[in-house]
């Protein structure tokens, strides 16, 4: 899949704004992220991106392997990621995961069969007052229990 | 400049030396994986720890300039502490394989564990599984587990060949080498790799289990594979050549080689070898004596020279031969036959003036200078045409041919044998087993050459350079040098050891510490 024209200027403009092109990496995979129909960014995307940037493509995808927030397999329309880190699990965080899992049929890091749903496990998310918590695409979701989540989810 | 001491030893140094570097100077040794002077300093291996007086912390050698007045230690019991900390930590997911790892006897992390560890693991969580033996193309495998990330071959393919291949990818222990989306990593200098490879996470295809590295000898020599001459060091023992390595010439090759040069021990072992004279033409050979075919050589030469005059008479020179050998043979022609009859075959003119931009180049011949600074003393200016002029018209009674050491870079050798097959006796002189020259059609003595890891003498580079190179091996008993055959032709007699010491038995536990070969 080609990047849109948008995403080309994008592209072209961030490049500008550092003082080395490899600084703009960031920020282009993430656009180039969020334009995939899968929410992933795929080694074409890598590609076309290098061939623009004027980078080598090991350069992009070592950065894009780096950062679990760049997703490097497809995911849902909504991407479920549960904290499980300190106080969510004491919170019964992982519980909640698991149940997630178990409630629409998907194993972690999965797309559920009817493409709605990857849920993963992430650590912490800067919002252990208000654990168990969850992010769903970018928005978050406090204080919650297993059936609070479900009911959540299914609604959206 | 500024001074330091290092381990007590008062040092002076440029300005902007690296502690390391200091180190090195004093032939000081220094505990190192990432650091690496033919590539940018990463810092990434801590190894390297040294104690600046008046400095709480200790500092990485390889990134701390030297300083005037600086007092260093890397012997104190802070720095063994820390070191030893340092190789536990890249232990942690290391396999340990020692045993079954083909770096072993030439790993630096063994080398530093004899030093500072021998000690079991303190660590009581399982090993991260990673990668093993991926396949990075067809010159270089990759085992991720036993790679300590120090980065020297990711930067060598960004800041020396300049390809890219290499990256690091994921985070932690779980980060490893690879290449983007399976993209195998082939460029002309990927073996580099492997030599720069601190540990036996890349190993060459050609190589490995092949050898143990402790039973290999190395004498310092020079890549013969192209005019740039490549400072080399060349394995071998009592079988043969095993690999060829780069060794350090600021002048010539920096630190590299490339992985053709690599090849360059190949047509040196016995089964690509013309292993006796013979006698014969289109496929049907007779086997002889070297004595014999030198007589008849001298006999015909002669006998051309009288009937018809030294017109008769050619020689054709390739560049693959030392510079010693070009005198003796041109003082032999322009000398003793008054002849000026002697060619230059070049071997590929359509590729000859190329270069890489790094180090190979298309004069595929170690001393192409070589030969043209003995012509040139002896004012010969023949050009190839008039030999193919003579050579069509039958003029050539006797034709001796210097041929291909190394027949890979002869592109044309089949065409060439059926051109020399137009003088009436052909001697074909070459290290070289060939079907080229099997297929000869014209009466034709060939005669087996010693090959550069066989004998002394000089190369001279495209620079002008003069480079020795020395004998290691005697691959084959009864070969030649052109040196040898051109006294024999001036009637001297060679006394070759091969006839006296053919079939004995080696003792190799004797090779091995220090016997004669």
């Amino acid at each position: 899949m080609a990047f849109s024209q948008e995403t080309i200027e994008f592209i072209k403009k961030e490049c500008q704004r550092y003082e080395t092109r490899r600084s703009a990496i960031l920020p282009c995979l993430y656009r180039a992220q969020k334009e995939d129909p899968n929410n992933q960014v795929t080694p074409e995307a890598v590609a076309e991106m290098a061939t623009l940037m004027e980078l080598p493509e090991v350069q992009i995808n070592e950065v894009l392997h780096f950062y679990t927030m760049y997703n490097k397999k497809p995911v849902g329309k909504l991407h479920v990621q549960v904290c499980t880190n300190i106080s969510c699990s004491m919170n019964g965080g992982r519980e909640m995961a698991e149940h997630l899992c178990k409630e629409f049929n998907v194993n972690y890091e999965e797309v559920s069969s009817d493409g709605r749903y990857t849920i993963s496990r992430v650590e912490c998310l800067g919002s252990c007052d208000t654990a168990p918590m969850m992010q769903v695409n970018d928005k978050y979701h406090e204080n919650l229990t297993k059936e609070e989540a479900v009911k959540l989810l299914k609604d959206m | 400049m500024p001074k330091c001491k290092i381990n007590g030893q008062e040092v002076e140094v440029e300005a902007g030396t690296t502690i390391i570097e200091a180190f090195k100077k004093l032939d000081s040794e220094i505990a190192h994986y990432c650091y690496h002077p033919g590539l940018s300093v990463a810092g990434v291996c801590r190894l390297c720890m040294v104690e600046i007086e008046g400095n709480p912390r200790l500092q990485i050698a390889c990134n701390t300039v030297v300083q005037d007045g600086m007092v260093i230690n890397n012997n104190s019991e802070k720095v063994k502490e820390t070191v030893k900390w340092g190789l536990d930590f890249h232990l942690i997911n290391h396999p340990l394989d020692c045993p079954i790892c083909d770096q072993a006897g030439e790993c630096e992390l063994q080398i530093q564990y004899m030093k500072f560890g021998q000690y079991d693991p303190e660590m009581a969580e399982p090993k991260v599984k990673k990668n093993k033996v991926v396949d990075l193309g067809s010159k270089i495998v990759l085992d991720s587990e036993r790679c300590i990330l120090c980065s020297r071959c990711v930067r060598f393919t960004e800041e020396v060949s300049k390809t890219n291949e290499l990256g690091i990818f994921n985070r932690g222990d779980r980060s490893e080498i690879g290449t983007f989306d399976g993209k195998p990593l082939e460029n002309d200098y990927a073996v580099n790799t492997v030599d720069i490879c601190p540990v036996g996470a890349l190993t060459s295809k050609d190589f490995r289990f092949r050898q143990r590295v402790w039973y290999l000898k190395n004498k310092e020599t020079v890549c013969p594979g192209c005019s740039t001459g490549c400072n080399v060091k060349s394995y071998y023992n009592e079988e043969g050549l095993f690999r060829v390595k780069p060794r350090q010439n600021d002048e010539v090759n920096g630190y590299w080689m490339c992985d053709k040069g690599r090849d360059t021990y190949k047509f040196v072992n016995k089964e690509n070898r013309l292993l006796e004279p013979k006698v014969g033409q289109s496929g049907q050979w007779d086997s002889q004596e070297v004595d014999g075919v030198m007589s008849v050589m001298s006999t015909k030469i002669d006998d051309a020279v009288k009937s018809a005059g030294s017109d008769k008479v050619a020689l054709v020179l390739t560049g693959q031969y030392t510079s010693e050998e070009y005198a003796s043979m041109l003082s032999y022609f322009v000398g003793h036959l008054k002849s000026k009859n002697v060619y230059h075959w070049v071997n590929n003119p359509e590729s000859f003036d190329e270069f890489d931009g790094l180090l190979l180049r298309g004069d595929r011949n170690p001393n192409t200078k070589g030969l043209l600074n003995g012509l040139d003393q002896h004012g010969i200016t023949a050009p190839w045409s008039d030999l193919e002029t003579k050579l069509n018209a039958g003029d050539i009674e006797v034709l001796l041919v210097a041929g291909p050491e190394d027949p890979s870079v002869f592109p044309t050798l089949t065409e060439k044998v059926s051109l020399f097959s137009k003088a009436k006796n052909l001697f074909w002189m070459s290290a070289a087993k060939t079907e080229a020259a099997d297929s000869a059609t014209t009466k034709t003595w060939q005669i087996p050459l010693k090959t550069y890891a066989e004998k002394e003498g000089t190369f001279v580079n495209h620079k002008g350079i003069e480079q020795k190179i020395q004998p290691m091996v005697n691959i084959v008993d009864c070969a030649q040098t052109l040196s040898e055959v051109a006294s024999a032709l001036s009637g001297q007699k060679v006394d070759h050891l091969g006839s006296l010491v053919k079939d004995r038995k080696t003792n190799h536990f004797i090779n091995h510490h220090g016997g004669g070969l």
